[in-house]
C-alpha cells in the first residue's frame, strides 16, 4: 500500500500544477462525504493501493495531487444530484431568508455560484419536498435538478441528514 | 499527541451495535490491538455496563475503565454528528492517558437510515442494520446506508423467520453502494464477524502491526 498524508499541491488551486489537467495521471474518485475523511483507503484507476492518514489540518479537495516517489495521483471528487434554484423575483429579503432557513433546517450544505444556488440531493424525489417547503414561495423561484461536483462554500459545508 | 484511529458504529436501536462490538474486539485482541469503546445512550448506560462485564471484567480484554458509557441526555446523533464536543474531550483523554491505544470504537443508537458520524469524531463509520428491520432496509438508502464505509447486515438466521430475502438485500446493497462494502453477519455465531474485524484492519489500520507488539521489537 502507498501511504500519504499530505497533498504536494491542487491541479485547480495552485498555478504551477495546472498543466497536470492536461497529463494523465492516475486518478483516484472519491465522492465529496469521503473527501471530508481523514483516514481513506482506495484504489486508483490503474489498481494503485492508496491510503491516506492525513496530517492535522489537511483536508482532502477536488484536484488534489499525492507523491510518493515517483507516483503521481490526482483526486477526482465525483459528480453528485443537486437542487439548482434561481430567483424570478429580485430585491426580495423575505424569500431569500425563508430559502435559507428552509434549506438549513435541513441540514443541506449549499453552494452559491453568482445568481445560481444549489444544495445536494439523494433522489430526485426530493424536488418534490422541496417545493412543498417552498410553499407560495416556489413562484419565485425556477428550479432544477442537475448532476455535477458540487463545492460547499466556506461555512456551508454542514452535516445532512 | 498521537492521533488514534476512530470507528463509528451506529444504526437502528436492537440491529446489534453492541453485541458486534462484543463479537470483533476479541478477535482485534487476539492480534494484539488494543482498543477502548465510548458507548453514547440517550440516559441509560446499560450497553457500555454490559460490554464492560463481558469483555474488560470477564474476559480481561481491556481494562475496564476502557469501556465508557456516555449519557448524552438528549438524542445521540447530536452527540455524534451535530456537537460531538461530549465524545471529542473524552476521546482526547485518552488519547493522552492511553497513547498506546491502536484504535477507539465509538457506538451510537440511531433511529433511522440518516445517521452519520461528523467527520471530526470518527475516521470510519459502520452502519449496521438487521434483517427483522425489513428486506427493504437496502433499497431504501439514505446517508447511513449509503456513505458509510461498510454496511453490516445483522441477523441473518433471522431471515427465514421474518421472510427477508437475503439475495435481493444483497442486489440492492450493490447497487445502493456501489463499489462499497457491505457483510452479511450473524452474531450468535460469529459468520462473518471476522470480515468486520479484516475491514477495520485494512482499511482503518493499514495492516499495520499492533503499537504492542512495534514497542516490543524496538
Amino acid at each position: 500500500m502507498l501511504e500519504v498524508n499530505s497533498p504536494i499541491g491542487n491541479i485547480f488551486h495552485d498555478k504551477e500544477f495546472k498543466y497536470f489537467k492536461n497529463m494523465n495521471f492516475e486518478k483516484i474518485k472519491i465522492s465529496r462525504i469521503d473527501l471530508e475523511k481523514r483516514i481513506l483507503r482506495r484504489k486508483t484507476d490503474l489498481g494503485t493501493d492508496v491510503g491516506w492518514k492525513l496530517d492535522p489540518g489537511v483536508k482532502l479537495r477536488d484536484g488534489d495531487i499525492f507523491k510518493n516517489k515517483d507516483k503521481k495521483i490526482v483526486l477526482e471528487q465525483l459528480p453528485e444530484k443537486v437542487i439548482s434554484f434561481k430567483l424570478k423575483t429580485k430585491n426580495k429579503p423575505e424569500l431569500m431568508f425563508l430559502l435559507g432557513h428552509i434549506i438549513g433546517n435541513r441540514h443541506r450544505p449549499v453552494s452559491i455560484q453568482g445568481e445560481e444556488f444549489l444544495f445536494p440531493i439523494q433522489t430526485e424525489s426530493e424536488k418534490e419536498l422541496f417545493s412543498k417547503l417552498f410553499g407560495d414561495f416556489i413562484t419565485h423561484i425556477e428550479m432544477t435538478i442537475k448532476e455535477q461536483v458540487f463545492y460547499p462554500n466556506s461555512g456551508g459545508d454542514i452535516h445532512e441528514h | 499527541m498521537t492521533r488514534i484511529p476512530r470507528i463509528g458504529i451506529g444504526g437502528p436501536v436492537g440491529s446489534g451495535k453492541s453485541m458486534l462490538i462484543e463479537r470483533f474486539v476479541p478477535i482485534l485482541a487476539e492480534k494484539g490491538y488494543s482498543v477502548s469503546i465510548i458507548s453514547n445512550d440517550v440516559i441509560s448506560k446499560e450497553d457500555a455496563d454490559r460490554m464492560r462485564t463481558n469483555l474488560a471484567t470477564k474476559k480481561g480484554l481491556l481494562p475496564e475503565n476502557l469501556v465508557i458509557g456516555l449519557a448524552t441526555g438528549g438524542c445521540p446523533h447530536t452527540a455524534i454528528r451535530e456537537d460531538p464536543s461530549m465524545n471529542l474531550s473524552v476521546i482526547e483523554e485518552l488519547e493522552s492517558n492511553h497513547p498506546d491505544l491502536d484504535l477507539i470504537i465509538i457506538e451510537s443508537g440511531g433511529d433511522n437510515i440518516t445517521t452519520t458520524f461528523s467527520p471530526i469524531l470518527a475516521d470510519y463509520f459502520i452502519y449496521i442494520i438487521d434483517v427483522a428491520g425489513g428486506d427493504k432496509y437496502p433499497r431504501k438508502g439514505g446517508l447511513g446506508i449509503e456513505s458509510c464505509d461498510l454496511l453490516v447486515i445483522n441477523k441473518i438466521d433471522l431471515a427465514i423467520m421474518v421472510g427477508a430475502d437475503l439475495k435481493l438485500m444483497q442486489r440492492d446493497a450493490e447497487i445502493n453502494r456501489k463499489e462499497k462494502p457491505f457483510v452479511f453477519i450473524n452474531c450468535k455465531t460469529d459468520e462473518g464477524v471476522l470480515d468486520v474485524a479484516e475491514h477495520i484492519i485494512h482499511d482503518v489500520l493499514f495492516g499495520s502491526l499492533p503499537k504492542s507488539t512495534i514497542t516490543q521489537k524496538v
